[in-house]
């Protein structure tokens, strides 16, 4: 088994792959345990990898068809939801040298925008964390999700507009004062 | 185009993914219509929150992974394969601990029940600096770095001389594992097969513990048997390539000229 091709494939897009799971599944140790099993999968079947391809891609579908086989099955997603009386943390766009301030400031941002991505629809969610977060095309999200091109588009265009408007105040504040 | 035909297009235009017959014009619709602009700003900014937004993999996930992964390989696919009711982490110590078993069966080593490192420990530290090595080897400390390490290890801050056993000298270097400073040698034999020797001042990992005086543990790394004992408060870790039975043969050498003479 050719162990360090397999590491040299994949370890690099662990991150990305943590980060799937974690918003698929909601909770630090089921994405560990996602994580640790799609891995394992992937060693299995690494044979059937083809050099050249996008690992990354490679992976997230594995990831994403045992996510649906085996731990979405008759369990709720334990997705966080924000209060409806709560509001989000201040929303501010990154500077060139953040100061410790500025650190905590970006680090609520995450948070906002983590919880913004929790509210949509699983569908949506998908879709904007194989794409808009970890850079997969639109051809290869439709891969990983067995839909059609268009679909991902469609999926993205009104996940983006609705957390347009869950962060709009901020992201527009920033805008008008950038403008 | 207009503003409704670009606002349709605008997650593709984005993104790169509008088809390339429309790009064109919709570059030529933003540059000369202000509220599209906004709006494009508006969608870019947004990307890049979203990208920010992305959490990194825990160290303990990384190290769990990999050492998943490293005794599934070892074991070989489907061997050891699990049961897919089980979690996986529990999966992950009962393949380690199998082969760990078979390791103390061979080397007759002392034989220690596994827990999970804590991902903050000596233990993961060690794991993760043998990992990060690149090929080039180690380089050589400053002589500051030499001074603090001899001031904090005693004598034993410097790198034993094992070409007895085939091995030359590779590198050392001062390094923090988990705030524990350390001296880390490696050796290289004439196949290309790699040593690695770390000591430090504190206690044996939970792994190893149970051990006594002139006693070695074994804890399986992925393909390696890593070898620990402690000598005069000082905690010794040995790990490589190497063929197995010779490096154990290297940490009882170790380990006898390190443990501390009988008193009296």
């Amino acid at each position: 088994m050719d162990l360090e091709g397999f590491e040299a494939a994949t370890v690099p897009h662990m991150n990305a792959l943590y980060d799937a799971a974690l918003r698929l599944a909601g909770d630090q140790a089921t994405a560990q345990d996602l994580t640790q099993e799609t891995y394992l999968r992937a060693l299995r079947s690494f044979g059937t990898f083809t050099p050249g391809t996008n690992s990354r891609a490679w992976l997230l579908r594995i990831q994403y068809n045992l996510f649906c086989t085996q731990y979405r099955r008759g369990r709720r997603m334990p997705l966080v939801w924000l209060d409806e009386g709560e509001a989000d943390p201040a929303l501010d766009l990154p500077s060139a040298e953040p100061g410790p301030e500025e650190e905590t400031v970006r680090e609520l941002d995450r948070e906002a925008v983590r919880r913004a991505i929790a509210r949509l629809p699983e569908d949506f969610r998908t879709a904007v964390t194989l794409v808009d977060i970890h850079g997969l095309s639109c051809a290869e999200a439709a891969t990983v999700l067995s839909v059609p091109r268009g679909t991902i588009l469609s999926r993205l265009h009104r996940a983006r507009r609705r957390l347009e408007a869950m962060l709009l105040p901020e992201l527009g504040r920033v805008q008008a004062d950038d403008l | 185009m207009t503003c409704e035909d670009f606002q349709l297009r605008l997650t593709a235009f984005s993104l790169g993914e509008l088809e390339q017959g429309e790009v064109s014009d919709a570059r030529d619709h933003v540059a000369t219509c202000d509220d599209c602009a906004s709006r494009l700003l508006l969608d870019r900014q947004l990307t890049a929150l979203l990208r920010a937004s992305a959490v990194p993999a825990p160290q303990e996930t990384v190290t769990a992974v990999l050492a998943t992964v490293r005794a599934e390989a070892e074991a070989g696919a489907g061997r050891l394969a699990p049961s897919p009711r089980q979690p996986a982490r529990r999966r992950h110590w009962l393949a380690l601990a199998a082969a760990m078993l078979a390791a103390a069966a061979v080397l007759a080593v002392a034989l220690l029940l596994v827990p999970a490192p804590d991902p903050g420990s000596p233990l993961s530290a060690a794991w993760s600096s043998y990992h990060s090595r690149g090929e080039d080897g180690l380089g050589t400390p400053t002589q500051a770095q030499a001074e603090r390490l001899f001031a904090v290890l005693g004598p034993d801050s410097r790198t034993p001389d094992l070409a007895a056993f085939g091995l030359t000298k590779d590198g050392w270097e001062a390094r923090d594992l988990a705030g524990h400073l350390a001296a880390v040698a490696e050796y290289r034999d004439p196949d290309g097969g790699r040593v690695t020797l770390m000591r430090w001042r504190g206690d044996l990992p939970q792994v190893a513990k149970g051990t006594e005086g002139g006693q070695l543990a074994a804890y399986t790394w992925g393909r390696h048997t890593s070898y620990w004992w402690e000598a005069d408060g000082l905690v010794w870790c040995l790990v490589g390539t190497i063929d197995q039975d010779r490096l154990y043969g290297i940490a009882e050498h170790l380990g006898g000229e390190s443990s501390p003479a009988p008193a009296g």
